[in-house]
């Protein structure tokens, strides 16, 4: 794609603000379109909208910046490519159960759950699955905290959420995944 | 599985999972700790969430970056590589000169210009990470939270080491560049002065000496060890940073 003609200075801005943040872009991208090779043209597509940004660049945080551009871009090639998964999201917050499970002997052993002996032992596969199986909207918030370490109000920028609504989908989405884990088991 | 579905407000369950991830201000976490102490499902939902954390952070395959595509983005945008290390050309001339001179002096025959410039970019980083509101992207004082931000960042994370007993508390790290490369940058506090330790793969064997540099009024303090050069940058004086270095060379593996 030409973009030979920018000067040397964008380059070097380039180089410093979003090559860094590469790897992340595209672990990033690939929980988000669930493969690799989706992953590749993703990130290769953020890169050269952030490189034609750059100017843009605020100069306070690159890595949620670039992070920003990859989840835009994932989005706009999810909308084209795979529209059913970029559905809204209070679709899912309908029948959605709110309240914690407990089984009867918890109070006595909490550290030792059924749950946390499972997810101990948890097979990487299944874990996948279960990331894979959840909803866009929640899967990127969990990718974000537990998987790439972002803050609250890093994953709020990035995602252009209140924090509230991080913090709410963030307990949405482990709780699916423990639940999950345990319908696995059953 | 019996489920008696206890009910706990759904604000409350969600707070733990902030207070878990230390997203809470002080007043709120105690609060929270407070009703987890007393609440057998929110003690639960606490415990399966950081069962669930860790499981995510240990037991997932990382999604490295390919290669090919760095380099087809590089490419993309025409950026050119620098040559990281000597050519093979000026290798098999250092290793004629070597062998006129004798073992040992290769290493410094080649090293200052490539030295310089790495030295200019690290404190390139150190000056970015200044001129931030944190000179971190990842703030922590705790080693075992540091070392595994980087996983998954870069292909191997750098050896980390708490130096607060000696007044050098670690602070956080982040992610600089050198040669177009990202590269581990440890950071670490001395009073009210910051350096930044970036720790750059280098193939070159064996050790070396400390070796101190100054640019722009700031000292540079570099060496080798184990496949891995060294370099602290601060505006600490010199002697305390070679303090510093030493200190963590002297530090066991962590």
């Amino acid at each position: 794609m030409g973009v030979g003609l920018s000067d040397e200075d964008d380059r070097k801005q380039f180089a410093g603000i979003v090559v860094p943040h590469l790897s992340e872009a595209f672990a990033v991208a690939s929980w988000l379109t669930g493969n690799r090779t989706d992953a590749e043209d993703v990130v290769q597509e953020a890169s050269l909208r952030a490189f034609r940004a750059i100017g843009s660049f605020a100069g306070v945080n690159a890595r949620a910046w670039v992070l920003t551009i990859v989840r835009h871009t994932a989005y706009s090639w999810l909308a084209k490519n795979r529209p059913s998964e970029v559905v809204a999201v209070e679709d899912f917050l309908g029948g959605e159960r709110l309240t914690v499970q407990c089984t009867g002997g918890w109070s006595a052993t909490i550290t030792s759950t059924p749950e946390t002996a499972l997810l101990a032992k948890l097979d990487v596969n299944r874990l996948e699955a279960a990331i894979a199986a959840l909803p866009l909207a929640f899967r990127e918030v969990l990718i974000l905290r537990d998987i790439q370490g972002l803050e609250y109000r890093e994953i709020a920028e990035v995602t252009t959420l209140p924090v509230g609504t991080v913090m709410s989908r963030l307990a949405r989405a482990r709780r699916r995944i423990i639940g999950a884990v345990r319908t696995d088991d059953a | 599985m019996t489920n008696d579905g206890t009910r706990v407000p759904d604000d409350d369950s969600q707070l733990v999972h902030a207070y878990l991830d230390g997203e809470l201000d002080p007043a709120h976490a105690l609060v929270i700790g407070r009703k987890i102490a007393a609440s057998p499902a929110l003690a639960a939902e606490l415990e399966q969430t950081r069962a669930l954390r860790q499981a995510l952070r240990e037991h997932l395959p990382r999604r490295t970056l390919p290669p090919h595509l760095r380099s087809r983005i590089e490419a993309a945008v025409g950026i050119k590589r620098q040559p990281a290390r000597p050519s093979w050309q000026a290798l098999a001339a250092s290793i004629a000169i070597a062998f006129v001179l004798g073992g040992g002096s290769t290493w410094a025959l080649l090293r200052p210009a490539a030295g310089d410039r790495t030295a200019a970019a690290v404190l390139d980083g150190h000056m970015r990470g200044l001129m931030a509101p944190h000179p971190t992207d990842i703030k922590s004082s705790e080693r075992h939270t540091v070392k595994p931000w980087f996983n998954g960042r870069i292909p191997q994370a750098p050896r980390v080491i708490d130096l607060a007993q000696e007044g050098f508390p670690l602070i956080g790290g982040r992610l600089d560049v050198v040669d177009n490369t990202p590269v581990p940058t440890l950071v670490y506090g001395r009073r009210l002065h910051v350096i930044s330790l970036s720790a750059i793969p280098d193939e070159s064997r064996g050790g070396s000496p400390a070796e101190r540099r100054s640019i722009n009024g700031y000292n540079v303090v570099s060496w080798r060890e184990n496949g891995v050069s060294y370099w602290a940058v601060s505006d600490l004086g010199a002697g305390e940073l070679e303090t510093f270095a030493q200190l963590f060379r002297k530090a066991p593996a962590g």
